[in-house]
């Protein structure tokens, strides 16, 4: 028994070196390929600190920026997709379908307008939009949950509540959109599908900080979650404390998606489809299953990132677009695949 | 419940909508006397006539037929799919016709209001068959599944809508405003070409009543008494991609009215599909003329878009409907 369980984890660990690599390989075409390539070596080369000032110029402030925001909002969709779907034991949940997303959006939005004068400059540090993101994603979830009820241990239930309140998340947005400042009406369309350009390194520095800590607490968390799903009654057998415990999982991902959403905007489905795929490969093991997530996860984010780049270029598409274009025809099949079994 | 004669419903929602239309001409950011609306109806030609003739009576005339048109689509759709949280925009039809509308427009360079409308028909038309297909091909979904794959349909036109726009940006800051659903702004002429459109939409509907009446029990019975259940569903997709290709046309996807009217009309008139349709027709064109009349004063002075209060008031009367396991 030991002894296939240490099997099944060393399996899981070749696979989270296998895609850390992968992840590392695509974050270097993401920063090589572009208007002009820059070759691996000379990104190498600027990495360290040297290079020609042009090369740096792409490199550092164009190129990087984009390719390590995805990374960062990209993997911590996927970890907030996991949790969510681990806990609710519910394959088609994701932050998206939850109505975080829009949630988030929403308290961004609020925050812009509300601390913003009259030149449309913020009168806070930005380093506060991800709190008021948070704030929003918080309150949507619990939204979702409390308005279930009962209903929410029906899985495809509680995504028909998430719906609704993610429908009424984006129509306040519309409004208050309308209402902002005119730069803000512009960008808002590509923000709220999502879009990884234009972000710089301050906001970079945000989400990390912010990230860090949310993420190791994650893990710790994660240590107790067991590799079987849980139901009430096991749960307790074991000496988990289920609803409270639920509970620090739902804020965590609240969490996650916040700090992904608040500079790079509603990215649909990566938050679905990588942990998906993370537990298809790595199966149970619950710390491995995370960590290929998130590492899927930036996969995905940058590679449609690289995707618009190179399809549409010169214009900048939102790389969530083509995240849903992609993701879309995986959820209605898990959606048919489904269906004989429950809802 | 006792329920009030249907005559005097009927002509009580007449009174309300003639009141709220009434409201809608004289209320906005500049307030218009009872003495500017007569003038306009005797054919003054003052400077208040002017304004409220390029701007207000085309809401007052664009916001009932939509409200209409979406009401009458949503009672059909959720006989044909016999699904209570169906609705053109739970379905993905609102999407879709978008999509149709901004790709005609786009990539073919259509612009007369008849092209438009006839994309939008067409594009509501593809998304209704193709959500039926998917529910048909997986064994007949439940209710909640097809709404759920119609939602994730009308998610995935949405990302290639705002591929479109982005790629043409110039479409952009005109589009906006309409994708979230506007009755604002609209010239006349488009009730020209999206009129009898409607009206031919609405015409199918109630020569289809007695046999969606039928329908509503299931398909043997239907059979059984002799409904031709496959012409009736041509014919009630027909009349959905026509009045939400219209409305979308005109308006714009104006969201969840087709789920909230419906339930509405069901509650005042029972489950006959004539009085449906009139109950559906006069409290769908009194809903959407008061919200368009409630979002120009949400963020006076400027207006909301009519679509964010329609989804708002939607989004909260679905999360009723499925705590009350409607569906």
């Amino acid at each position: 028994m030991s002894q296939a369980i240490t099997a099944m984890n060393r399996r899981a660990y070749f696979f989270v070196g296998l895609f850390l690599i992968l992840a590392v390989l695509m974050a270097l075409a993401g920063i090589a390929f572009g208007s002009s390539w820059v070759s691996f070596d000379r990104i190498v080369t600027v990495i360290m600190g040297a290079g020609e000032k042009t090369e740096r110029l792409i490199v550092l402030q164009l190129r990087m920026p984009r390719v390590v925001i995805a990374i960062l909002a990209g993997g911590a969709m996927a970890v907030a997709g996991y949790l969510l779907q681990k806990v609710t034991r519910n394959n088609l949940a994701s932050p998206g379908v939850l109505g975080v997303i829009d949630g988030a959006a929403l308290g961004v939005v609020v925050f812009l307008a509300l601390l913003s004068d009259e030149s449309n400059s913020l009168v806070t540090s930005i380093a506060w939009q991800p709190v008021a993101a948070m704030l929003g994603a918080i309150i949507a979830i619990a939204a979702v949950f409390v308005l279930s009820g009962r209903q929410a241990s029906s899985a495809i239930r509680l995504l028909l509540f998430g719906i609704a309140v993610a429908a009424v998340a984006k129509a306040a947005v519309m409004i208050l959109m309308l209402v902002g400042p005119i730069y803000r009406t512009t960008q808002a369309a590509r923000w709220i599908a999502g879009a990884v350009n234009e972000v710089n390194w301050g906001e970079i520095q945000v989400t990390a900080l912010g990230l860090a800590p949310v993420l190791l607490l994650t893990l710790l968390v994660a240590r107790r979650l067991p590799p079987t799903d849980l139901d009430e009654v096991s749960a307790r057998s074991i000496g988990l404390n289920l609803p409270v415990f639920r509970v620090a999982i739902f804020a965590l991902a609240a969490a996650l998606t916040a700090l992904a959403v608040s500079f790079v905007g509603g990215v649909g489905f990566i938050g679905l489809m990588a942990p998906h795929m993370a537990r298809m490969i790595v199966g149970r093991p619950v710390i491995p299953g995370l960590i290929v997530s998130f590492l899927l996860g930036a996969i995905m984010l940058v590679g449609a990132d690289f995707i618009v780049r190179v399809m549409f270029a010169p214009v900048e598409v939102p790389a969530g677009t083509v995240t849903a274009v992609i993701g879309t025809p995986y959820f209605l099949y898990l959606l048919m695949r489904k269906d004989r079994t429950n809802g | 419940m006792t329920r009030l004669p249907r005559g005097l419903l009927y002509c009580g929602l007449l009174v309300l909508l003639c009141i709220v239309g009434y409201a809608s001409l004289t209320l906005g950011y500049k307030l218009y006397t009872p003495a500017d609306i007569w003038g306009l109806l005797t054919g003054a030609s003052g400077e208040a006539q002017i304004v409220l003739m390029q701007y207000r009576v085309p809401r007052v005339v664009i916001a009932p037929l939509v409200g209409a048109a979406l009401g009458i689509a949503g009672v059909v759709v959720q006989t044909l799919s016999r699904n209570r949280i169906a609705s053109p925009d739970t379905l993905g039809l609102n999407a879709g016709a978008s999509f149709a509308v901004v790709v005609a427009s786009v990539g073919f360079g259509v612009s007369s209001m008849l092209g438009l409308s006839a994309a939008a028909a067409l594009g509501a038309l593809l998304t209704a068959l193709l959500v039926f297909a998917i529910a048909a091909g997986s064994g007949g979904l439940s209710p909640i599944r097809i709404v759920l794959i119609g939602v994730t349909i009308a998610g995935l036109f949405s990302a290639l809508v705002e591929v479109v726009l982005t790629v043409r940006e110039t479409m952009l800051d005109q589009l906006l405003f309409w994708l979230a659903g506007a009755v604002v702004d609209r010239p006349l002429s488009l009730v020209s070409t999206g009129g009898p459109v409607i009206i031919v939409g609405i015409l199918i509907a109630f020569l289809l009543a007695p046999s969606l009446d039928i329908l509503q029990t299931d398909d043997q019975t239907a059979k059984g008494l002799g409904v031709p259940i496959a012409l009736v569903r041509v014919g009630a997709f027909a009349s959905i991609a026509l009045l939400t290709g219209a409305s979308v046309a005109m308006a714009g996807p104006v969201g969840f009215v087709g789920l909230v009217v419906p339930h509405a009309a069901r509650a005042m008139v029972g489950l006959k599909h004539v009085h449906q349709f009139i109950a559906a027709a006069l409290f769908g064109a009194t809903y959407l003329t008061s919200a368009d009349v409630v979002a120009r004063f949400v963020i006076y002075p400027l207006e909301a878009p009519v679509g964010a209060i329609t989804a708002v008031v939607g989004g909260c009367v679905l999360v009723v409907l499925l705590r009350r396991r409607a569906a």
